[in-house]
């Protein structure tokens, strides 16, 4: 890594640096930043660390050009790329970004990985493909490039698939490699290990590596200061849409700046945590699954052949919580998707509460399991916060309804938000939104996918007093994870998906 | 089918026959092309969509037809019956068979193309032509609208079914989930197709400049020499039908 410099403030052989004294959006009041001062030198990793809302998201869609300053709201400042400076005062004869000149040099990889794709392509490899097309790249060069990307990524085995099927890791890996392969000068990744089984953490390490090694100036933005945020040169830290504090790694780690932020700061001894005690003893299993098998139509050859889920066991008890990890794709979200029934198990059975839910309609089955889809986005619908934890309550919970909506908002904080538009929510919101929606039905068992992704230490301490709660009541909880510390830390059990069968670590 | 058809010639075959159906105006040519179209498209697989879409645009219009030239077509001399101002004439209904069977021609054969076409080689085919990628954009999305919107709806129903929506049971049930669906796929859709347009644009969509197609589509000679073929057909059929109506339209 380079040698010392000033803060993370802006240097004179910075490959994209800006000054922001303020940006807000069309229609809002108050700046998303304010007094942010930002560079990154060509071949550096530098990581923006922020809890949720700290306006990390915003940084980076304005140094990337997706926000585009005139275009999505009103900047004061300056941005420069690659030595030519453009100051931006608010007014109509601000200079224009050309989005297509800017996203040459810049790469930015969204947060949401799904909103990356074009749609309009119909495999991996044609995906992959889209931005050389554009930029008329020879198709001999694009078939290599292709190639090599897949392999660095780990998308090899998937460039015939249609990127709607993929699972939520294999989509990230898809989206940095839509992003790496124009080979921008300098890269912005917004939380690029969401949703990573281990091998695919290393593999996004690795890359960055090799792409800082190559001269590539690599943002990456983080709720977390995990081990690829330490590997940075500097660290940013923002808080409250300001920047709260600039340096190297270890001179902010223990900085208070970083410990008011909502910056999940992992412990750095890996002592083995207490796993939770006090399982209640004898009751009858909430959810039983029994011999499950399941296959996507036209997916690994003859169905049958390698099916994904096969043979697959488990029962739970109230009061008791089971994580589930596993590999990328090996199958989770859709055994989660067993549970209430929006896919059937072409073998076995799923039984809740003691009953077979093989002909009940999904809708029903909600009653008794409520279950967090690994995209929020995917699950909110409704135009303010406050409907969308309300829908289909009243007809569960009677008059209750309006009470315990307001209840589940309050036990995920979002009280404050109950008029904001879901879709306006910063990510990590919207996954305790999701949250909300399944806490405010009072379910027999909650199924959680990725309940962790994305969420500040705020939001992770919500979620953990969320799941005491349930776990209080007598919910059983199922959660799927790739955080090992999450999963031993709160659930009485562990167990992995791997060949399409569940066992113990 | 020898080969695949590549997709300009589907796209020629479908516009010629088109146009020549058209130009030639004859009501039993127009019923035995929908005839074939109907048949092919049951051929490919896509029998019962292409029927139910074809049959949803055609209804309509064939009944406006009926009404308005049926009963009301001013030239009609052979009264067959008559309530007040509306007149059942011979001509009219001729004239009504005349123009419905044709627009039914039409309409089956593009509907024809549109379900069975590959809209990525399509949209691969154009784009090595030449064509501006906005425009081919435009098309393939239109082409994958149905599947999107589809793929959407599928989203929203999952995620309310989630969450307690009960769906089947009566006719009254079924408009009730429409409703409470509806909202949020329009919705969703306008927010995504915004999101869309930044992506696109940063992964170097609306540069200038040549580009180049990552999907081959075999083009093989013969069938750009029956493409050139039906274009030198339809083309001879407009212009013998406009010689035929011009001096006609003269003497009016
Ligand atoms: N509709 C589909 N058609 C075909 N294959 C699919 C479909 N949906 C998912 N798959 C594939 O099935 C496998 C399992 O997907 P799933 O989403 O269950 O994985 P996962 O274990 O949740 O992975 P991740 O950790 O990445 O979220 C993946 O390889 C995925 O690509
Ligand atoms: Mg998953």
């Amino acid at each position: 890594m380079t040698g010392a410099g000033p803060a993370a403030a802006v240097g004179t052989h910075d490959m994209l640096a800006a000054r922001i004294n303020s940006f807000s959006f069309h229609g809002d009041a108050a700046p998303a930043l304010r007094n942010v001062e930002f560079g990154v030198r060509a071949g550096t990793l530098t990581a923006v660390l922020g809890g949720s809302g700290s306006g990390k998201t915003t940084l980076g869609k304005l140094l990337a050009g997706w926000h585009r300053p005139g275009h999505s709201g009103t900047l004061a400042g300056w941005l420069e790329l690659a030595g030519e400076r453009l100051e931006f005062r608010g007014g109509g004869d601000d200079p224009r970004i050309n989005p297509a000149g800017w996203s040459d040099r810049v790469g930015y990889v969204p947060q949401d990985a799904a909103a990356m794709l074009s749609t309009v392509r119909s495999t991996v490899a044609e995906e992959l493909a889209f931005g050389l097309e554009n930029r008329g790249t020879p198709r001999p060069d694009m078939l290599r490039e292709v190639g090599r990307i897949a392999d660095l990524t780990g998308l090899a085995a998937f460039l015939d698939r249609d990127p709607a099927t993929l699972s939520g890791g294999e989509l990230r890996r898809l989206a940095i490699a839509c992003a790496v392969i124009t080979e921008p000068q300098v890269l912005v990744l917004d939380e690029p290990l969401a949703s990573l089984d281990a091998a695919g953490v290393i593999v996004v390490r690795d890359l960055i590596a090799r792409l800082t090694k190559a001269g590539t100036a690599v943002v990456v933005l983080s709720q977390s200061a995990d081990g690829l945020a330490r590997s940075a040169a500097r660290w940013l830290v923002l808080d409250g849409g300001t920047a709260a504090a600039g340096g190297r790694p270890r001179e902010l780690l223990r900085s208070p700046e970083l410990a008011r932020s909502g910056v999940v700061l992992h412990a750095v001894t890996h002592t083995a945590p207490a796993v939770r005690a006090g399982l209640p003893a004898g009751a009858a299993p909430v959810l039983e699954l029994d011999g499950l098998g399941f296959c996507y139509p036209g997916a690994g050859g003859a169905a049958g052949e390698r099916p994904l889920l096969r043979d697959l066991h488990l029962r739970v008890r109230p009061g008791e919580v089971v994580a589930i990890t596993g590999p990328n794709g090996a199958g989770k979200s859709t055994l989660l998707r067993h549970l209430n029934g929006l896919l059937q198990p072409l073998a076995g059975e799923v039984r809740v509460q003691g009953r077979s839910i093989a002909s009940l309609p999904t809708g029903r089955v909600a009653a008794a399991v409520g279950l967090l889809f690994q995209h929020p986005r995917d699950q909110l619908f409704e135009r303010t916060v406050l409907r969308e934890v309300g829908f289909g309550l009243r007809r569960l919970r009677g008059r209750e309804a309006g009470a315990a909506a307001d209840a589940a908002l309050d036990a995920v904080g979002l009280s404050g938000e109950a008029g904001t538009h879901p879709a306006e929510l910063p990510a990590s919101k919207q996954r305790l939104l999701a949250l909300a929606t399944a806490l405010a039905r009072r379910p027999a068992v909650l199924a959680l996918d990725e309940p962790t992704v994305g969420l500040d230490r705020h939001g992770l301490a919500v979620l953990r007093r969320a799941i005491d709660a349930e776990v209080a009541r007598g919910a059983a909880v199922i959660l799927v994870t790739h955080d090992p510390l999450f999963a031993s830390s709160t659930a009485h059990r562990v167990l992995v998906l791997e060949g399409g069968a569940l066992r113990e670590p | 089918m020898p080969a695949p058809l590549h997709p300009l010639t589907s796209l020629t075959a479908a516009c010629c026959t088109a146009a020549v159906t058209t130009a030639a105006g004859s009501w039993p040519l127009s019923v035995a092309v929908s005839a074939a179209a109907a048949v092919l498209a049951v051929r490919a697989g896509a029998g019962r969509r292409v029927l139910t879409a074809a049959a949803a645009v055609l209804l309509p219009l064939g009944l406006s037809l009926l009404m308005l030239h049926g009963l009301f077509f001013p030239e009609g001399r052979t009264v067959l019956a008559a309530w007040g101002p509306a007149r059942v004439t011979a001509e009219g209904l001729a004239f009504a068979l005349e123009a419905g069977t044709r627009t039914g021609a039409c309409v089956l054969v593009l509907l024809l193309f549109s379900f069975t076409v590959s809209a990525p080689d399509l949209v691969a085919a154009l784009n090595v032509r030449g064509l501006p990628p906005q425009f081919s954009f435009v098309l393939a999305s239109a082409l994958t609208l149905l599947p999107a919107v589809a793929g959407r709806l599928g989203a929203i129903r999952t995620a309310q079914e989630s969450r307690g929506l009960v769906l089947g049971g009566g006719a009254l049930a079924r408009l009730a989930a429409v409703r409470v669906q509806m909202v949020p796929l329009v919705l969703g859709l306008l927010e995504e197709s915004g999101h869309r347009a930044q992506a696109l644009e940063a992964r170097g969509f609306g540069r200038p400049g040549p580009r180049t197609s990552y999907r081959e589509v075999p083009d093989p000679p013969a069938q750009r020499r029956l493409r050139a073929v039906l274009l030198v057909l339809a083309a001879a059929a407009v212009a013998l039908r406009l010689g035929a109506s011009w001096p006609a339209a003269g003497l009016l």
